[in-house]
């Protein structure tokens, strides 16, 4: 029985004509110990997969089973409870609580769990001890680099020793060094047993992985094995994603970012075509909408830098 | 769970320092002004009730001024009584002395003055006009010397102690000689000390009080002939008939008029006591508009703060927090701010009553249950108004909150 089992899992967004078919009929199953790495151009999903297998956002149809059991249309107190037993999230933006120190937000699940202060503040001290952030416990999230608060909220969603690690872009915030650390923390999570989501758009970091997952346009469109230690084929291919979109781009409208689309080559062969015509028309005018978002995006974090 | 919470609560206030003792204001006004309120009122009537500690519960106090209704509806008119001409007199005294029912009979008259012996000077004691039957009605003994025993204009008083204490200190004043208004008097007995004071005149308390023959205080006062109040006694089984014959006797002497009011001592304590309940429902009222918009202003800026922190309120849910517990979580710092608001409140009526006690006569008396009520009072508030603003927090979608910048 694998740990994850998505049936025919779809999420829409808005209602009328402003409808957004974020994921579209997603079949997808994962085993206990896998490493899966998660690709795929800005808004074809990948972040609303990951909030629906961490219980974080509901399915508009399809089943999902954790550990062969359907958690999508539990109620939500139940739904944090799965979260808080069973799963880890690790987000591209650290996500700490401010106020906390390093050692109280590690120790934050627990709380919910209703363990007592000296018992979690011991288990949270030892998982520092884990990411190599022991003598930090004290310092406030402000006072740690990229890197250190990304270990601690790594540290964060191991506390529990959850089944499944979700992270989505960890490494995005972060410089090449800094990523490395994070990576080879995870790798060591994996080789311990554990259950990692990773959402990247960098295709070094599927070496890492032992299975890749292409998605476009809210579907799976390859599904890879790849040993770990290689870059997965498919990403080395959909590795122009990576280039900085300009204003040019954006200018030259829906048919140069059709030119764009990855895994079209491979989409053809990973599924069997389907008449959807209408839909796809549609999806091309949704997809400009995205490039220009993700344009402006990374205008921003120009600027920030 | 709850500790935590509290802590986590706090350190929130704390990082909004301004804000939250802004927020805290409505609240702080409303329980210090009704802690003190409630707490002069005590002071009142247990002044009052050392009153008839002092007297003995068998004396009938008679007042100028008719009572309007039957003890509830007097308050301020009976107070304002004394500032008119009084209506008794020498023959209302007399006629009261001849009723078999009354064993005792004096009448008292209070004069503002300034008294000093040789070494000091008091400015604000009472000079008391009365008779030497005065000592029968008095519960608390002469600690010193006697009581003076003739009516006719002599020079002997009779003090009270704190002025003892203050105008001669150590030494034993019997036998010494004060100036009150000028003229010189000897003092033949001091009082023991004693709490609370008459009612009738407010602020009067015998432990700052000149005692002396009637003739003599109105020596003092240019021969004014009214007396401001008699004081009667009788055997407790027939204080009523004493209060019906007072009561008959007055109208004669009055030409049929009831210009007067004749009160047993318990009813003068429920005269006290409503006055005291009044003044307090008042300020209680005022004081409950404020503590509304305190909590009214609490409610805002918790709604204020969910809003801000709704990244961190998905953040909590994305890591396991319940519904439930996100709402204590917020309930419980509403709940901080509003307790704290109460017990910055109570500590400023404690400061505002040391304040009192210490520049005028009044004497506050803080009781325990003033405390817990004050405390319990600011705490429904902040549950009351809390809920609102946690239950919108709780509700939130883990998802939207997480994506709120
Ligand atoms: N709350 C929302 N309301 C409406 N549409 C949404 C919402 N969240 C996501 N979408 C849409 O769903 C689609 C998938 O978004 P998603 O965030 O999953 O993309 P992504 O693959 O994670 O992109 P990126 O690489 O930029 O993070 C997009 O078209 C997006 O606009
Ligand atoms: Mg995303």
């Amino acid at each position: 029985m694998a740990l994850i089992e998505l049936k025919e899992v779809s999420k829409l967004y808005g209602f009328g004509d402003a409808t957004v078919l974020a994921l579209d009929e997603v079949v997808l199953s994962i085993e206990k110990g896998e490493f899966v790495a998660v690709m795929g151009p800005s808004g074809s999903g990948k972040t609303t997969l990951m909030n629906v297998i961490g219980l974080l956002d509901r399915p508009t149809h399809g089943s999902y089973l954790l550990d062969g059991r359907n958690v999508a249309r539990r109620r939500p107190n139940q739904q944090a409870r799965v979260r808080r037993d069973r799963i880890g999230f690790v987000f591209q933006s650290y996500n700490l609580l401010a106020r906390l120190s390093v050692l109280e937000n590690v120790a934050l699940p627990l709380a919910y769990k209703g363990m007592t202060p000296v018992r979690r503040q011991k288990r949270a001290s030892d998982i520092l001890e884990l990411v190599g952030l022991r003598d930090r416990e004290y310092f406030m999230p402000r006072q740690l680099s990229g890197g250190q608060a990304q270990r601690v909220a790594i540290a964060r969603a191991l506390i529990n020793k959850p089944s499944i690690i979700i992270a989505d872009e960890p490494t995005g915030n972060l410089d090449s060094t800094d990523s490395k650390v994070v990576m080879e923390l995870l790798a060591d999570i994996h080789r311990q047993g554990n259950t990692i989501l990773l959402v990247t758009h960098n295709p070094e970091l599927t070496r890492y992985a032992n299975r890749v997952i292409y998605m476009h346009d809210g579907m799976i469109v390859g599904d890879e094995q790849t040993a770990i230690g290689n870059m997965a084929k498919g990403a080395r291919r959909t590795h122009y994603q990576k280039r900085k979109v300009t204003d040019d781009d954006i200018a030259e409208g829906v048919s140069a970012l059709m030119r764009d689309v990855p895994g079209k080559e491979l989409s053809a062969k990973a599924r069997k075509p389907r008449p959807r015509a209408k839909h796809k028309k549609r999806s091309a005018k949704r997809l400009a909408s995205h490039r220009l978002k993700a344009g402006s995006r990374q205008r921003r974090e120009k600027t920030r830098k | 769970m709850w500790s935590g919470n509290f802590k986590g609560a706090i350190g929130s206030l704390r990082a909004n320092k301004g804000r939250s003792l802004l927020t805290m204001l409505g609240i702080i006004i409303g329980i210090s002004s009704v802690v003190t309120v409630v707490s002069l009122g005590e002071g009142l009537k247990s002044q009052v009730t050392g009153q008839i500690n002092q007297l003995g519960s068998n004396v009938i106090t008679i007042r100028s001024g008719k009572l309007v209704g039957n003890g509830s509806g007097i308050s301020g008119i009976n107070l304002l009584a004394f500032l008119s001409t009084s209506t008794l007199t020498d023959k209302d005294v007399q006629a009261i002395s001849k009723l078999p029912s009354v064993n005792s009979v004096v009448p008292l008259d209070f004069v503002g003055s300034s008294a000093s012996s040789d070494k000091r000077q008091l400015d604000n004691i009472f000079v008391v006009g009365t008779s030497s039957k005065m000592a029968d009605l008095l519960h608390k003994k002469v600690a010193y010397g006697s009581f003076f025993e003739s009516d006719d204009s002599t020079n002997k008083v009779v003090i009270g102690s704190s002025i003892a204490e203050e105008l001669f200190g150590e030494l034993n004043p019997v036998g010494h000689s004060l100036k009150v208004s000028g003229a010189t008097f000897v003092v033949q007995g001091v009082l023991e000390p004693s709490s609370g004071g008459l009612l009738s005149v407010a602020q009067t308390d015998f432990n700052s009080a000149v005692f002396m023959p009637l003739k003599n205080a109105r020596s003092l006062t240019n021969g004014r002939t009214n007396i401001l109040q008699i004081l009667a006694k009788s055997n407790s089984d027939q204080l009523d008939i004493a209060v019906n014959d007072i009561f008959a006797a007055l109208q004669k002497t009055h030409d049929g008029q009831t210009d007067f009011t004749v009160l047993k001592q318990y009813e003068l304590l429920g005269i006290a006591g409503n006055i005291v309940n009044t003044i307090t429902r008042f300020i209680s009222g005022i004081a409950a508009i404020s503590l509304l918009v305190g909590g009214i202003g609490i409610m805002d800026i918790m709604l204020v703060s969910v809003s801000e922190r709704t990244r961190e309120i998905g953040v909590r849910k994305a890591i396991g927090a319940t519904n439930r517990q996100i709402l204590n979580q917020f309930l419980i710092e509403g709940l901080a701010l509003t307790l704290g608001g109460g017990i910055i409140g109570v500590i400023v009526s404690l400061i505002i009553n040391g304040l009192l006690r210490i520049y005028t006569s009044l004497q506050p008396a803080v009781t325990i249950q003033i405390f817990v009520i004050a405390v319990g009072v600011s705490m429904a508030v902040g549950i009351i108004f809390s809920v609102t603003p946690a239950l919108k927090a709780a509700r939130k979608n883990p998802i939207d909150a997480l994506r709120n910048e």
